[in-house]
């Protein structure tokens, strides 16, 4: 086994936090994780496959980080967390096929553990450019893997409805311009019987009972105007399938915010159908 | 303690005095924090009994901090060392809670003083910290991670942490409790007379403010006092059955806007605890049967355009809402 030369490489690109909040925005970048083993200490490498430049290096000790799967998204997104420090790299798989992720994430997690393991691959029906096994020392970015037109536009919509509200394309709206106290306040003169409606999803220990004027303070409240934001930055990663679900709607209402929306105009549809309450 | 992270399991806290006095009600004790606008004699004056002054600022971590007053490795008061970020707030009240003579605590606290006793302040911190009891409490304060990407608890981080320093008297001088410094510090001695320790205090405080450049520094200053409510209930009760109503009135007054600012956290901290995913949805379906979903959206995407438009004509990043 080579003393320095790279482990294993697959196609991968980054995810970043949003800053002051736990919402992290897939970068569209092409790239690629490497593990190499440098004069014994394990490197973590991201490359950028357009620039070939190295944009990330991590030395990692054994047993220090993991490779873990991020549950609660519904992409190929996974996070390296270190036990050292409060460190967080989110990546996503950039392989159109997810047939080998689990192959590779258990690779990079043995090495992780030990910078001796012995890579182990399964069969793999092609031979792609985008691994390398121990002896194959490959510093260059793996290329070659050419993308089905239906790939790339599987590719295309996952990084758009994942990246809309990123620095590159601002939102159309913000539900914080939705959730105002004044649309509240004509809400409540407007249909006073959906005001009850509310009440069940007010804080159990609130010190006062139930009313409009609660639900008023509430609303002008930093903490809502905050609890808001955070929901509409998650809405705009695109990931929230799994949430969205709870509350009634379909899976593709977590996609981005105006899904979201129109699923909750759907869904209030149909609940006044129920009601029978009369439709303006 | 799953430990499986750093932060081991402390959640950042804000540091709001509705937020400090639910603690210190958790941990049984009758003392509540309140907002100190001005270190002058009559502010002081108002909030006694007062038991320590909590300075905390946007950490300015330039060594250009010098320091007044001596390290007091032999303190017999209680010390510890902040050993994880998270808990910065809480260790601060531990530490002004532990040096406060006959103070009046729930169980846990009671024994977690006993046991901490002559111990190091590095020890003492780690201690204080493992402590799941003192960590559910000071988690409890917090918003609920609701919506997070991962089931791996990432704690909510904000830019500028904050850190507390506590100020307070012992044993005849006032000393400075820094949770990231090796030792208690000494800060010259006091006259039991007048304001005592206060004026000391503010010595040492204002002199500390001035040596960062104006504007420099991003702080607020609390103070520990005892909870005036029951004292005030009471004076009012005794007042009252003595006939002496134009003093009473002056009571209510001074009840009322106590009581209020206690309704005020008591709303606060339960809005802050709860998790508003399921009222946010509820609010738009509310607006959609309404059938006044569509024109806020419609509203709201102008209002979004004229925001992008002005922040163009600014040059500048735009700041979302």
């Amino acid at each position: 086994m080579a003393e320095s030369g790279t482990l294993l490489a697959f196609k991968a690109g980054r995810a970043f936090r949003r800053e002051g909040t736990n919402f992290v925005d897939p970068s569209p970048t092409k790239g690629a994780i490497l593990l190499r083993k440098e004069d014994d200490l394990l490197h973590l490498i991201w490359k950028n496959r357009v620039t070939d430049e190295v944009e990330e290096d991590l030395i990692l000790f054994p047993s220090d980080a993991t490779f873990s799967k991020v549950s609660q998204a519904s992409g190929r997104v996974y996070v390296l967390k270190f036990s050292s420090s409060d460190q967080r790299h989110f990546f996503w798989m950039q392989d159109a096929s997810s047939a080998r992720d689990e192959e590779f994430v258990n690779n990079v997690n043995g090495f992780l553990m030990d910078p001796d393991h012995e890579a182990s691959w399964g069969p793999s029906s092609q031979p792609e450019a985008s691994t390398s096994t121990a002896g194959a020392s490959s510093s260059s970015a793996p290329s070659g893997f050419q993308a089905s037109p239906e790939q790339m536009a599987q590719l295309q919509q996952l990084l758009s409805s994942a990246v809309g509200g990123g620095a590159s394309a601002p939102s159309e709206l913000s539900l914080n311009d939705i959730l105002t106290p004044a649309n509240m306040t004509a809400l409540f003169t407007s249909h006073p019987d959906l005001i009850p409606t509310l009440f069940p999803h007010l804080p159990p220990d609130l010190p006062m009972p139930p009313s409009s004027e609660v639900l008023q303070r509430i609303i002008s409240s930093p903490q809502l105007h905050s609890a808001v934001s955070n929901f509409d930055q998650a809405l705009r990663t695109g990931l929230l399938g799994g949430l969205v679900r709870q509350l009634g709607l379909p899976e593709e209402a977590g996609t981005g915010i105006e899904p979201f929306l129109r699923a909750v105009q759907r869904q209030a549809d149909q609940e006044r159908g129920e009601d029978g309450m009369d439709t303006d | 303690m799953s430990g499986e992270d750093d932060t081991n399991g402390w959640q950042l806290t804000e540091s709001d005095p509705g937020v400090f006095s639910e603690l210190l009600k958790t941990l049984g004790v009758p003392l509540i924090v309140d907002d100190l606008y001005s270190l002058d004699s009559e502010s002081l004056a108002s909030l006694q009994p007062l038991h320590a002054l909590i300075f905390l600022f946007k950490w300015v971590s330039t060594s250009s901090d010098s320091m007044s007053g001596n390290y007091d490795p032999e303190f017999p008061g209680f010390f510890a060392h902040q050993v994880v970020n998270n808990a910065c707030a809480t260790i601060a009240v531990i530490n002004a809670l532990g040096n406060i003579p006959a103070l009046k605590s729930g169980p846990q606290l009671a024994q977690l003083m006993e046991f901490t006793n002559n111990m190091d302040p590095q020890t003492r911190g780690l201690v204080v910290t493992s402590s799941d009891w003192l960590r559910e409490a000071h988690n409890s304060l917090s918003p609920p991670s609701a919506i997070s990407l991962d089931g791996l608890e990432l704690p909510r981080q904000t830019e500028d942490a904050y850190h507390f320093v506590v100020y307070l008297p012992s044993m005849g001088f006032v000393y400075e409790l820094d949770g990231l410094k090796p030792h208690a510090v000494r800060h010259g001695s006091y006259n039991e007379s007048g304001e005592g320790w206060l004026s000391r205090a503010r010595e040492v405080i204002e002199n500390r403010i001035a040596t960062y450049p104006p504007g420099a520094l991003d702080f607020s200053l609390l103070a520990l006092r005892d909870d005036p409510l029951p004292l005030l209930q009471a004076e009012l009760a005794k007042l009252q059955t003595a006939g002496k109503q134009a003093e009473a009135a002056e009571l209510v007054v001074k009840l009322e806007s106590e009581t209020s600012k206690r309704n005020r956290w008591n709303f606060e901290n339960s809005i802050r605890r709860h998790n508003h995913v399921g009222l946010v949805h509820a609010l738009l379906v509310a607006l959609a049967k309404a059938g006044r979903l569509e024109p806020a959206k419609e509203n709201a995407k102008s209002l979004m355009k004229e925001r992008i438009a002005r922040a163009k004509s600014k040059g500048g990043a735009m700041d979302e809402s």
